[in-house]
């Protein structure tokens, strides 16, 4: 993408705007736009007169495939949407079509106990990423370090509980694949045991730090309403003051029971996009420990209908109908009535929306995915015009998008 | 990827959206691409100020073909308590669009979200947008051609729509579905016709 | 390579290819070419559990110009794919690829119309790493790999050529 001269990059008219004015391409491929992202910025100096994100470079046609899978493939390729955060994808998903199947209040508590654990988990995770690489962003490496090494431990429990670090497809229609693993708690009570003064280290090398306070504070400044108009939810509408956050709005998988904080801010700037972002992790760590207690609990963790619910494997050896139920489910999965319906979660970037479709077959018809991400990163067309260039990278770094989600 | 032994599916719906499953997620309003841009403003006035989604759907058996799915919900700048925003109500408008007129005015002016989603629905299903500032291809390249979420698009695109799968077959010099021992489902027959002292059928390929 | 021991010193004997190709091996600065979620576990790899720095990918280039290899982590778009040449043809020589993960080996999970199915369609691969993400461990033996390869005379030396 060269300025001025050639062609027009990807069809945008380049008018020579007179002098001190620059159109620069900033991506696709860059350290700090946090995955596949073009910003065709016109600068005037180093102010930003113009800001035209180009997005598309990861699309991968996700929705298609997933029309092309059966109810329990399709959540595979829709974890890989939201890579940071797989499993907030397919409960969100599976959720949906578990209201098409009209089985929603037959989910096992476990079950749901298990998948608000693990969104908890991933929220904290993805969030752990976001600090990471928002501190590398700014220069504060150390961070990443700390940051990273907790994810670690929530990867490891992943990996317990689901086979695979990320995408382990443990979430399925009706419930869990399988129960927690032995051990699962006592990793755990580590986990929780270790994240307290986890996050004191990095509140200490982050939040007070003046240069990043500097570089974060009165930069890409959103308000309430503009935030609104815009589509933003999750941590960036906090951080204007709306406190809309979809577990308390429209609780799921027995949200309701558990006592956290919404946590806002007034400001609207990147500032206090990073301190809603680390008082949810806070927040998600209070609801863990929650759960934690109540997984004492043993129990199912799929539903009995064995029309959803491949059979025990130990009794397919045995059971002629067992045998037969689970070669169904597997080999063309069952039928999900007709029906469309709006599934909603509050995703770490915020509300995470599924539109399934179902014409009576077995696979979607159409999966249209809500992706926060897209909404949040379209605003930076607004709150990138009159700062400096240099804080491009923070204010992407305070939308946190995530580019499987954003271009699917 | 489902097998091609998939049995076709039973009694399947033409219009799924017709079917209103007892699901409270949202208010239902089924308008058309001339009342869509009233409809919406009046709801807009009515509060619900943010637009959530703007999404497409490809029914080929249904006419109109192709469904415009907006989702509204309510909510306020001037919201400060979790109490203040309660459990607000949400909205689903679906605008059937016809084949022959793909068209359905933009709501870029009212949302400036609505931007990015109706170039995707553009891109992704060949919908134009009427008044839409700048409506270009999103996802694909700019120079790509046909809209790769209708029904109609092949899932592996018209290039390699009948190439053999899994796509990594294409590089070995085994052609894909066949191990490297040759047992193809012919050599088999050939082999079981062997063993009968039965002469090989001609027309297994 | 032969260790002569003289008085007042020691000497090594040894081809300049040797030592070139053990330099090249030891500092290999992959490009940051991250692009789906198998970026994420190359991120983690570089982060203290793994550390790939301790195999000489100190640090990880932005700019094409300065880095050794390329990682292609994730899966490549349709958009992206002119992308990924043009970054591969600027690199200066010698350059490694590594195809990181099922979708960049050969389109992964997704044999759709958006995603280019193996990234050796476009740029020349040295070492395929299978997952979908493969673990950071897995990256490090590809690294590991890359290393022998070049050790053992593929590319690299001093008359290395791409």
């Amino acid at each position: 993408m060269t300025a001025g001269t050639g062609a027009p990059a990807h069809g945008l008219e380049i008018v020579d705007a007179g002098d001190g004015r620059m159109i620069i391409s900033m991506g696709p491929q860059h350290p700090s736009t946090h995955g596949v992202l073009q910003v065709i910025t016109e600068l005037e100096g180093e102010t930003v007169l113009r800001a035209d994100p180009e997005i598309g470079y990861l699309h991968t046609g996700i929705e298609k495939s997933a029309e092309n899978l059966f109810w329990t493939q399709a959540s595979t390729v829709i974890e890989r949407m939201d890579y940071l955060s797989p499993l907030s994808n397919a409960c969100a998903f599976i959720m949906g079509v578990e209201q098409l199947l009209g089985i929603t209040g037959d989910i096992p508590v476990r079950a749901q106990q298990a998948r608000v654990l693990l969104c908890e988990l991933h929220r904290i995770a993805s969030h752990c990423v976001w600090l990471g690489t928002g501190g590398i962003d700014l220069g504060a490496i150390s961070g990443f370090f700390y940051a990273f090494d907790l994810r670690e431990r929530i990867l490891d429990l992943t990996e317990l509980s689901g086979g695979a670090r990320m995408h382990p497809n443990y979430l399925r229609i009706g419930g869990l694949r399988d129960d927690l693993p032995d051990g699962f708690l006592r990793k755990l009570d580590e986990l929780i045991a270790m994240y307290y003064p986890r996050m004191h280290d990095l509140r200490a090398l982050l939040q007070k730090n003046p240069i990043l306070q500097d570089r974060m504070i009165d930069v890409g400044i959103l308000g309430a309403d503009d935030a609104i108009a815009w589509g933003i939810t999750g941590p960036a509408l906090r951080a204007t003051g709306v406190p809309y956050d979809v577990r308390r709005a429209f609780p799921y998988s027995g949200y309701e029971q558990y006592e956290f904080d919404v946590v806002t801010r007034t400001e609207g700037d990147a500032y206090a996009r990073f301190m809603v972002r680390l008082d949810e992790m806070d927040q998600s760590m209070r609801i863990i420990e929650q759960v934690r207690r109540k997984l004492e609990t043993p129990g199912p963790v799929m539903i009995a209908d064995t029309k959803f619910a491949p059979p025990p494997k130990e009794t397919i050896a045995l059971s002629m109908e067992a045998l037969i139920h689970h070669f169904k489910i597997v080999s063309e999965s069952f039928r999900v009535p007709p029906g469309d319906v709006y599934q909603a979660i509050e995703g770490p970037r915020g509300e995470l929306g599924y539109y399934i479709v179902s014409n009576g077959d077995n696979r979607p018809w159409r999966v249209r995915t809500r992706p926060p991400s897209m909404y949040n990163l379209q605003v930076l067309k607004k709150i990138a015009v009159g700062e400096y260039i240099a804080d491009m990278v923070v204010m992407i770094g305070s939308l946190d998008p995530v580019f499987g989600e954003v271009d699917r | 990827m489902p097998s091609s032994q998939t049995p076709p599916a039973g009694a399947t719906a033409l219009d799924p959206t017709a079917v209103r499953p007892d699901i409270d997620d949202a208010r239902i309003i089924r308008v058309t691409p001339a009342e869509v841009r009233a409809t919406l403003e009046r709801l807009k006035s009515e509060g619900f100020a943010m637009l959530l989604d703007i999404g497409g759907a490809d029914y080929p058996g249904r006419e109109p073909r192709f469904d415009v799915v907006y989702h509204l919900i309510v909510l306020s700048g001037a919201a400060r308590t979790v109490a203040a925003v309660g459990r607000p109500e949400r909205v689903r408008v679906l605008c059937g669009v016809p084949e022959a007129d793909p068209t359905v005015p933009t709501m870029s002016d009212l949302w400036p979200a609505a931007d990015w989603a109706e170039r995707e629905v553009y891109d992704l299903f060949g919908l134009r947008f009427s008044g839409h500032p700048d409506l270009r291809r999103i996802q694909m390249p700019v120079e790509w051609e046909g809209h790769p979420l209708r029904k109609d698009y092949p899932l592996r695109g018209p290039a390699r729509e009948r190439t053999p799968r899994p796509s990594f077959a294409l590089k070995s010099n085994v052609a894909a579905g066949t191990p490297a021992s040759g047992r193809t489902a012919a050599a088999l027959q050939r082999q079981i016709a062997a063993a009968r002292g039965q002469t090989p059928k001609d027309d297994v390929k | 390579m032969a260790v002569n021991e003289l008085p007042g010193g020691q000497f090594f004997l040894a081809k300049l290819d040797d030592v070139a190709r053990w330099a090249q091996s030891s500092s290999v600065w992959p490009l940051t070419m991250g692009l789906a979620c198998c970026a994420i576990e190359m991120m983690t790899a570089t982060a203290s559990e793994y550390d790939i720095a301790r195999f000489g990918s100190e640090v990880f280039r932005a700019s094409p110009r300065q880095a050794d290899l390329m990682i292609v982590s994730g899966r490549v778009a349709q958009k992206m794919a002119p992308v990924v040449r043009r970054l591969w043809e600027q690199m200066a020589d010698p350059k490694w690829v590594i195809s990181m993960g099922a979708c960049a080996s050969s389109g992964g999970v997704f044999d759709n119309y958006a995603i280019v199915q193996g990234v050796d369609t476009i740029v020349p691969v040295d070492v395929y790493v299978p997952g979908c993400p493969p673990t950071p461990d897995g990256l490090l033996y590809a690294v590991n790999l890359i290393q022998q390869q070049i050790r053992q005379g593929g590319r690299g030396g001093i008359l290395a050529r791409a």
